[in-house]
């Protein structure tokens, strides 16, 4: 439906969203399977019209995305989910903020980086701020 | 023109006690405002100054675009001795104009790249959990902005803890704290003698989300530890860069610090006679001294046009 109507606009950005949905989708039909499963079982319950070897490709890039896992000595190759949706947008976020000049360029990162000297002053700082440090949520100063 | 054309161009230097002086002495609100609006000043004057010295320096180049009256002798012996500069404007300009076309596209790129990888996550509150061991929390601006926090960083502290996390993150994005950094990104760009203001400047609008996360859990010690396990958990692995070493504290623990202490005052102007009122009195003076002085150059250089120029 999606793919449809950017498919016939402009080739390249739109092929290239689809490949994320095609991926996405490929996640979601694994992550209902109980055990590891061949191609086969995800090209069976895969809603989209596809080619055995366009899954087997997208089960590859998943698996260098480290997304999926291939089990299974020689055949058939069973695949099983290492991240759903959400952990593929992790991965694709990591994949953003491993490039730390653009990353510093935008986001405020909560705390920047400690240097030694730092580590053991927060240390000591932490220590002082109070007793009530021990895991109670509600951890208001007594007065 | 004379010398008031060059004066922009290292008046900046007025803004650097303030850059220094600031995060003690004024409340981060105030500081990131003054910082970035002295920064934007600065950078514009220096700016234009630069454009002026271009077209001086195209006059003298034979061959130039401009109209043929410009490049007359009058014009040469009205602005003496900027043919060098003049030239070597030329060169900066370019230089300046790429580097902030980059700055920005990087930005907005960066932006539409990881809107694209959050698309479909983060709910009403606009907080995206990502599965990931690697312990990290961002704000995302854009419209609307996210919060994003990997599960590393939600497992590392305690619930009453988020709160502080989810409001400092929040008070970037309400602050829209993104605009200052980039404008005073471009200023530090068009005039690296400003390039301090953005260390200032990060430093102030972290520091001005703490303060937002401590109103809003109404816990001052909450947010502070928070913010210090935080940095505990978030250490690089050995071996990463580290400007280690230093004697004075980093910016976690300058933080965590000033959480602890006292709600710093709100007030207007800081008292002149203290280092933080001089500074900003020197960078006040600063700003207006070049915005004037720029203004004096254009003028002056719009006359001797305008006299060359046949019309």
């Amino acid at each position: 439906m999606n793919a449809e109507r950017a498919g016939g606009e402009r080739e390249t950005p739109a092929r290239r969203r689809g490949q994320g949905e095609l991926e996405a989708q490929v996640l979601s039909v694994l992550g209902e399977a109980s055990e590891p499963v061949t191609a086969a079982w995800v090209l069976e319950r895969l809603d989209a019209d596809l080619s055995y070897s366009t899954v087997i490709t997208i089960l590859t890039r998943l698996h260098a995305k480290q997304a999926v896992t291939r089990t299974g000595r020689g055949r058939p190759v069973l695949w099983e989910p290492v991240a759903n949706e959400a952990g593929l947008a992790a991965l694709r976020m990591r994949r953003l903020l491993d490039k730390q000049s653009d990353r510093d360029a935008v986001l405020s990162s909560f705390v920047s980086v400690l240097s030694s000297h730092d580590e053991d002053l927060l240390r000591s700082l932490l220590a002082e701020s109070g007793p009530d440090d021990t895991g109670a949520p509600s951890g208001r100063p007594e007065r | 023109m004379g010398v008031f054309v060059y004066l922009p161009l290292v008046l900046p230097l007025t803004a650097l006690p303030i850059a220094r002086l600031a995060e003690q002495h004024l409340h981060p609100r105030r500081a990131a405002r003054l910082l970035t609006t002295v920064a934007v000043i600065l950078a514009s004057c220096s700016l234009l100054c630069l454009g002026l010295l271009v077209v001086v320096g195209t006059a003298q180049l034979p061959g130039n675009p401009l109209p043929d009256g410009w490049s007359d002798d009058e014009v040469r012996e009205a602005v003496p001795h900027d043919a060098f500069a003049g030239k070597a404007s030329i060169l900066a300009l370019v230089v300046v104009t790429g580097a902030c076309g980059s700055i920005v596209h990087r930005h907005f790129r960066f932006r539409a790249r990881a809107h694209r990888a959050l698309r479909g996550l983060g709910g009403a509150d606009g907080i995206a959990v990502l599965p990931d061991a690697t312990p990290y929390a961002y704000a995302l601006p854009g419209s609307p902005g996210k919060v994003m926090v990997s599960t590393g960083m939600l497992a590392s502290l305690e619930p009453a803890e988020h709160r502080a996390l989810f409001a400092h993150e929040r008070a970037h994005l309400a602050g829209r704290h993104h605009r200052l950094l980039l404008a005073t990104r471009l200023a530090g760009c068009v005039n690296p003698l400003l390039w301090p203001l953005v260390g200032a400047l990060v430093y102030s609008t972290e520091r001005w989300a703490d303060e937002e996360a401590a109103r809003v859990t109404g816990d001052r010690r909450l947010t502070a530890r928070a913010v210090g396990k935080a940095a505990l958990v978030a250490r690089p692995v050995p071996g990463g860069a580290v400007f280690a070493a230093f004697a004075t504290a980093g910016p976690v623990p300058r933080r965590v610090a000033a959480l602890l202490g006292p709600v710093p005052p709100d007030r207007g102007w800081p008292p002149a006679l203290t280092p933080a009122g001089a500074a900003a009195l020197v960078a006040a003076a600063g700003a207006t001294v070049s915005a004037l002085s720029s203004l004096n150059a254009a003028v002056a250089l719009f006359l001797v046009l305008k006299a060359a120029t046949p019309l």
